[in-house]
């Protein structure tokens, strides 16, 4: 107890000790401490506690760690800054186990308290157990008297059946003085079975003898083991009292020992907790330097990061000067062109104004005043134009008119010439027709005279006879129809001589029957004419369409035509018709040669067939084997080329696909996204060119400085690994000390 | 050359119609070379009329020509030619696509065997290569002549002629949808010879 109280000083001491430090994390150790101290009610639970000692452990083996020189690097910054946190993680759990083991302490003291109480319960256990043997001792003596009552019972028993066998005996000594009295009664009878009946009683009187002995043995025995049995039962007693007070005392000495152990572990774990705490101080110390340390970096980040965006701004700056600069330069250029221009302008002006000393600065006053005047001119000129233009127009517009008017006049002229030579043609008709019916009118006149000469004829022959006579007679009365048909006929050229008299004198002056006739009569001719004019167009065609197909056709023009009968064309056709009828021939017997196939006839030429079928058949081999090995070929290649493109991907961090003719499309290993995707087109003059992804307008810091400044695509693609590399990395990285 | 002279530059007959056949000769012999009806290696250059001429090696067709065109001259001598056409034509289905016609006009006295022309020779030869060039220029609007074809040589003749036995009469050879072209003349004073290409348009 001596030694736990030197232990718990010491405790309290290093509490003292370390209180201002660990101050802030007392209430929650208070905290803990109370719960332990719940659950501290049992020692087998006080055991958890030590497993604790572990993580101090590793605590010192980090702190080795911790001692390694800073370089400077932000990976080395955000390792430094994931010890700190290990550091303070460990502080706290120092500071914890501190807290904790003053509740060990307090535990100790309640443990000790409970232990009093136990042993004092332990005491008071024990009395109750003296009197509970009090209680076992007057039973047993109890059980004594009933045992003793037992016994005398027993010997009531033994006493009744000595009065039993004494009155069996008084019993048998009647039947023996019966027995004697028939005895005697019959002694003379028998004597010998007297004898044996005396032999009888003596032995049944041994028998009784070894009887009774035997009982005395029986009382000796049960006096004895009476006395043994009181004897055992005191015995027994003592010695379940001394076990039993044994067994206590052994279980009191286990804990106690276990105690003494306890107090020596804490005694040790005291010694080492405190040598921790020294050492604490020093680490306190550390942190404070790698506090500090951490700052200063924190604030080098800082202005690292500020110059950076000085830098950058300065760039930019620059690429602005550069750009004003060629702006600047084509500005000068300009500016040159604009001098020539001016002085060729003012070259002009001076042209214009005739003033080759005029000052610079006058001219364009005075050149502008010539234009004025100029423009003044000119419209003035043009007020005259407009002017004399509309005077035109009008003239113009009289000169039309007059013609048109003209052309009227014209026309009614030509119409009137026209129907004045219709006319004219219609008199030279009119005489046409006169002079035919004149002929008429004379024919007739001929015929007249003709009938005359015959009439006389006729007279001339009527002397011949009688037989005439009749003939004459009817000569004659045909004569008379005749000369009435002739004075008719007369009549009618009379009548036909004073009409073209009539028609002679009257002239236009026609009567309107006739000038009916006669406009009938043009209208006919009008339509012959057209109908003329149509025929002779219709000919002329027709002459031209002959004229046509007889282009090609040959005009034998009553002749002959002879030719060589051996001329290439008919040695040429020949030949052809030889070729054919060879082919046809050939061809029947082929086809006969194929129907016989088919028949299943001539076998004998099938030889040639069967041999042919074996070539093909060696050639379709031929063609399996080559076919085969066109497949190998492309499994080889196949797997040549995916090998060639694992290798690429492992080397070179970028799997490339080729999608569609001169398109590549790149995936780095690093890629956050599957989506991330660079592409490449290759163009006709084998000049790779980076198209526009989403994944690839995400880089344009990069494409600036590699692809447009350095021309380079493996430097851009190195460098996007690396920095899709450092991005993960990071990531992890994150995500480790989240999980730490 | 086989003009015969009687007198200085004065040509007979005879020598007219000579003339005339060595112009069918080379004529023919240029339209068969550039309609293409043999194949061009089978030609040979040969210097005439100023002109690089192609001639026949084909001796049938040498043959051929010369059996013609010696009958043609006698012809020619007794003035019983109209026409010499050459036909050629589609074998396979025996169209007809071109006809050249050669019509042959006598001039002068028609009657007299003695004639004579004194028109010069290399007047007559200018002309005949004037002809010749034109024919040569004729392909460029000739239509194509893409099968397989083959020539002959027709005589037109007056009535009343005596055949020798190797000839036959043969038909006047039509070209259906025909245009033609005429080519310059030539005359020797004795023989006018008009040349005239018949061909079938395959236009219409």
């Amino acid at each position: 107890m001596n030694n736990d109280i030197g232990s718990n000083d010491t405790i309290l001491k290093m509490m003292n000790y370390l209180k201002p430090s660990v101050n802030k994390m007392e209430d929650d150790g208070e905290e803990s401490q109370k719960n332990d101290s719940l659950n501290a009610t049992t020692p087998l639970k006080r055991r958890t506690s030590f497993d604790v000692t572990t993580p101090l452990k590793k605590f010192k083996e980090e702190n080795k760690t911790f001692d390694s020189s800073y370089m400077g690097s932000p990976r080395e910054m955000r390792r430094l800054r994931a010890d700190l946190i290990e550091a303070r993680n460990t502080i706290l759990n120092l500071e914890n186990r501190i807290s904790h083991m003053h509740g060990i302490r307090k535990e100790m003291q309640v443990l000790f308290d409970n232990e009093t109480r136990s042993l004092r319960k332990q005491h008071e256990y024990d009395r109750k157990s003296v009197l509970e043997l009090e209680n076992q001792l007057q039973t047993i003596r109890k059980r004594e008297h009933d045992l003793k009552q037992e016994l005398a019972e027993v010997k009531n028993k033994n006493h009744l059946f000595k009065i039993s066998t004494d009155q069996k005996i008084e019993e048998l000594e009647k039947k023996l003085c019966n027995i004697t009295s028939d005895h005697k009664a019959q002694e003379t009878q028998e004597n010998l079975e007297f004898s044996s009946l005396k032999k009888k009683i003596l032995e049944l009187q041994n028998q009784l003898d070894i009887a009774e002995e035997s009982a005395q043995v029986h009382q000796k025995l049960c006096k004895e083991l009476e006395k043994q049995l009181n004897e055992r039962a005191s015995a027994v007693t003592e010695l379940e009292m001394k076990n039993k007070e044994l067994q206590k005392l052994k279980l009191q000495m286990k804990e106690y020992d276990y105690i003494k152990e306890n107090y020596l572990e804490y005694q040790e774990q005291s010694k080492t907790q405190a040598r921790k705490l020294a050492q604490f101080i020093d680490m306190e110390k550390e942190n404070e330097r790698l506090k500090e340390e951490n700052f200063r970096i924190k604030d080098e980040i800082k202005n690292k990061l500020l110059l950076e965006e000085e830098v950058h701004d300065l760039k930019r700056r620059l690429v602005k000067f550069k750009e004003q600069e060629s702006k600047f330069a084509s500005i000068q250029m300009q500016l040159v062109q604009t001098e020539m221009y001016l002085n060729e302008w003012k070259a002009v002006a001076r042209g214009i104004l005739e003033e080759t000393n005029a000052n610079d600065t006058a001219l364009p006053h005075l050149l502008r005043s010539t234009v004025e005047r100029l423009q003044q001119q000119e419209l003035y000129l043009t007020d005259e134009k407009v002017n004399l233009q509309s005077q035109l127009n009008s003239a113009l517009h009289e000169a039309k008119v007059a013609k048109e008017e003209l052309s009227k006049n014209q026309k009614l002229l030509t119409k009137l010439s026209g129907t004045d030579e219709q006319k004219k043609n219609l008199i030279h008709r009119m005489q046409k027709k006169l002079l035919l019916v004149s002929r008429e009118r004379d024919s007739y006149r001929l015929q007249l005279d003709s009938y005359e000469r015959d009439l006389t004829m006729c007279v001339n022959t009527s002397a011949l006879g009688t037989q005439a006579a009749n003939q004459v007679q009817g000569l004659k009365e045909r004569v008379e129809n005749l000369e009435k048909i002739v004075s008719g006929y007369r009549d009618m050229v009379a009548k036909l001589e004073n009409d073209l008299q009539n028609a002679e004198h009257d002239g236009p002056d026609l009567p309107p029957v006739k000038l009916e006739q006669i406009s009938r009569l043009k209208d006919e001719i009008d339509q012959l004419k057209q109908e003329r004019e149509r025929l002779r167009e219709r000919n002329d065609q027709l002459e031209i369409q002959l004229e046509e197909y007889l282009v090609g056709n040959d005009s034998l023009k009553g002749g002959k035509v002879y030719h060589l009968a051996n001329n290439p064309l008919s040695e040429c056709l020949s030949q052809r018709e030889a070729l054919i009828e060879k082919l046809q021939e050939e061809v029947d017997r082929l086809k006969r040669k194929v129907k016989n196939m088919e028949e299943g006839f001539e076998s004998s030429k099938l030889v040639d067939i069967s041999m042919s079928t074996k070539e093909v058949q060696m050639l379709k081999e031929e063609i399996k084997n080559h076919e085969l090995q066109t497949q190998h070929l492309k499994e080889y290649f196949k797997t040549s080329m995916q090998e060639f493109r694992d290798v690429v991907y492992e080397l070179l961090g970028y799997k490339i696909d080729k999608t569609s003719k001169s398109l590549y499309k790149l995936t780095s290993t690093y890629a956050e996204n599957a989506e991330d995707i660079l592409c490449f087109q290759l163009n006709n003059n084998g000049n790779l060119h980076l198209l526009e992804t989403d994944f690839s307008s995400r880089l344009e810091d990069l494409i600036e400085l590699h692809l447009k400044h350095q021309n380079s695509f493996p430097n851009f693609l190195s460098s996007l690994t690396l920095d899709l590399y450092s991005n993960r990395t990071m990531v992890t990285e994150q995500l480790q000390i989240i999980d730490d | 050359m086989a003009t015969v002279q009687k007198s200085k530059s004065a040509i007979t007959l005879r020598g007219s119609a000579e003339i005339v056949c060595d112009y069918l000769n080379y004529g023919i012999n240029s339209i068969l070379f550039q309609r293409g009806l043999y194949p061009p290696e089978s030609f040979k250059n040969t210097e005439n009329y100023e002109l690089t001429m192609l001639m026949s090696t084909d001796q049938k067709i040498i043959e051929f020509l010369e059996n013609t065109l010696t009958q043609v001259k006698e012809w020619l001598v007794g003035r019983i030619v109209n026409k010499i056409a050459l036909v050629i034509m589609n074998v396979k289905t025996l169209e007809v696509l071109e006809r050249w016609d050669f019509h042959v006009e006598y001039e002068g006295d028609t009657s007299s065997v003695e004639q004579h022309s004194e028109k010069p020779l290399n007047t007559i030869k200018k002309e005949i290569r004037d002809v010749l060039r034109q024919i040569t220029s004729s392909v460029t609007y000739l239509p194509l002549l893409d099968c397989l074809c083959s020539f002959d040589i027709q005589v037109y003749t007056k009535n009343d002629v005596e055949l020798p036995k190797e000839w036959a009469e043969s038909e006047a050879a039509n070209v259906k949808n025909a245009q033609c072209v005429k080519m310059r003349s030539f005359s020797t004073n004795i023989h006018k010879m008009e040349t005239v290409v018949t061909y079938k348009n395959d236009d219409l």
